[in-house]
């Protein structure tokens, strides 16, 4: 390798970088991991009207590094805006080698009760959103020559959970969607790679209450603990950076050896 | 901030099978981000080369000639590397490698072979685990990163012993990941694709058609697993165990089909 030291490779200095989702505690820390390691940022939002907290985000990422750092507020949902939300990254930023899917929209229930509206719901905030970020800062990576997406899924992509088939599925649909992308892109210089979280500890996460399952489950845990977002920062680090060139169509579980176990 | 938390200065590193190719890389790797190093191999002249090269880092690096096979030296290597630096972070089983000519027709494999071929592959690591996990939960600290294969994962024709051992990998640290989660020692596979080391390159370039039927079109580059290890040794991983990472140009992501042609679109 051309470093001169094998720490250099996780740098992300001269590197431009877009977090969609960075009004959400993950999306956050993901900003903050990559601005840590030097990386000049867009920072989208998930979900419209959510200006003020991605305005905050990006002061806290602009505080790590320095570089000058953009917002913009999206519906990720729509594919104009992704498409727009590429093409102003590409802009503003001078290129796209970094993009972060950090899309979640948590979405349990009794199956039986889930209604017409919920496969569709369900499956396009959690998988829809992520295949058309893919597309759109895809298509502006393949004509700048490559980069490097991370989608940041669950481990509940891995096994089920009840009261979350729709939810499982989805995000068990970002893991093989990226396997089949990386395959695609391959050899046009675009890796791709999935980030599992584990259980979380953030605002819109189950795991987080004070209750029956919430209990319960820190108990099942190997080391009795949920992953806090910025604990994801390491792995996600190692996957956009060019410290993992040769690593595509993988996916690293960050769930303190929850998936060892299952 | 992230990027020092995958420095690994004042850490003590102790790698096998680094007399040479892999091993030696990585010793050299671990230096390079701060870490003392204790390396082991069957071969004294080979870890006395790598010992130099560690050593025009400025780090420290003990040697310690052992068969990673026999337990009574692992344990002696184990003892070797706590009485020099009074600790043991971080342990590297690198020791190890597919043996071509051991694989062959089940009736022809003799136990002898067998026992070997397990041997030299899982129990060499199950060993070393062993040796050093008193250590570890007594520093409430370690990071163990065991070196298996895609052969872990996946059937081999005739390949046997290469084949269950490796896969044997990646059950001993799932199992030892859950084990000692709770003294706070991570354990965690790499599972490198082809990368042709050391002196058989331009061989192995041949053998494997340079990489024609990886994804990405080619074979790993020794450099490219040194970050790999560094970050699974780092505080950067710290709640990242049991788990096993792929570094193969995208190869565990697909093999349904095959590399280099695509289904006719229907679009």
């Amino acid at each position: 390798m051309a470093s001169s030291n094998v720490l250099d490779g996780f740098s992300l200095e001269g590197k431009c970088a877009l977090v969609i989702g960075a009004e959400r505690a993950v999306g956050r820390a993901a900003a903050v991991a990559l601005a840590e390691a030097g990386a000049k940022m867009l920072l989208a939002s998930q979900e419209p009207g959510t200006d003020k907290t991605l305005k905050e985000v990006a002061k806290a990422v602009q505080a790590a590094n320095g570089n000058k750092t953009t917002t913009r507020t999206q519906n990720a949902a729509i594919r104009a805006e992704l498409s727009a939300t590429a093409d102003l990254a590409f802009e503003e930023l001078g290129g796209l080698h970094i993009l972060v899917n950090a899309l979640d929209v948590p979405a349990f229930g009794p199956a039986e009760e889930a209604d017409d509206t919920s496969f569709e719901r369900i499956i396009e905030n959690n998988l829809k959103t992520v295949w058309m970020a893919c597309q759109e800062a895809g298509r502006v990576m393949l004509k700048q020559g490559g980069g490097s997406i991370v989608n940041i899924t669950s481990v509940l992509a891995e096994r089920g959970v009840p009261s979350a088939a729709l939810y499982c599925a989805a995000k068990a649909g970002v893991l093989n969607l990226t396997r089949a992308l990386a395959l695609e892109w391959a050899r046009r210089g675009i890796r791709i790679n999935a980030l599992e979280a584990g259980w979380l500890d953030d605002e819109t996460s189950v795991a987080a209450n004070d209750d029956e399952f919430g209990k319960t489950l820190v108990k099942y845990l190997p080391d009795n603990k949920l992953i806090k977002p910025e604990e994801l920062g390491g792995a996600l680090l190692y996957l956009v950076s060019p410290a993992s060139s040769f690593v595509t169509g993988e996916s690293i579980a960050v769930d303190g050896g929850l998936r060892a176990r299952v | 901030m992230i990027l020092d938390s995958l420095k690994l200065d004042g850490k003590i590193a102790l790698i096998t099978g680094a007399g040479r190719g892999l091993g030696r890389a990585m010793a050299m790797t671990f230096a390079e981000a701060g870490a003392d190093i204790v390396a082991a191999s069957r071969t004294q002249v080979q870890l006395e080369r790598t010992a130099a090269e560690v050593k025009q880092t400025g780090r420290k690096c003990l040697i310690f000639p052992a068969d990673v096979t026999n337990s009574e030296q692992v344990n002696a290597m184990a003892a070797a590397a706590v009485k020099e630096f009074g600790r043991i972070d971080i342990l590297v089983n690198n020791a190890g490698g597919g043996d071509d000519s051991a694989a062959k027709p089940i009736e022809q494999i003799s136990d002898a072979e067998w026992r070997r071929g397990i041997d030299t592959n899982l129990s060499s690591q199950f060993f070393a685990c062993r040796a050093v996990l008193p250590q570890m939960v007594k520093q409430h600290r370690g990071k163990i990163i065991n070196l298996s294969s895609g052969y872990g994962l996946r059937g081999g024709k005739h390949n046997y012993m290469y084949v269950c051992a490796e896969g044997g990998v990646i059950q001993l640290t799932r199992t030892l990941a859950l084990t000692y989660a709770p003294h706070n020692i991570q354990a965690n596979c790499i599972v490198p694709g082809i990368f042709p080391h050391g002196g058989e390159n331009e061989q192995m370039m041949k053998f494997f058609k340079g990489g024609k039927f990886i994804p990405v079109g080619r074979l790993g580059e020794d450099a490219e697993l040194g970050p790999l290890a560094i970050f699974l040794a780092s505080d950067a991983s710290n709640h990242i165990t049991g788990e096993f990472i792929a570094i193969d140009g995208g190869g565990l992501a697909g093999g349904i089909s095959p590399t280099g042609v695509v289904p006719p679109s229907s679009h």
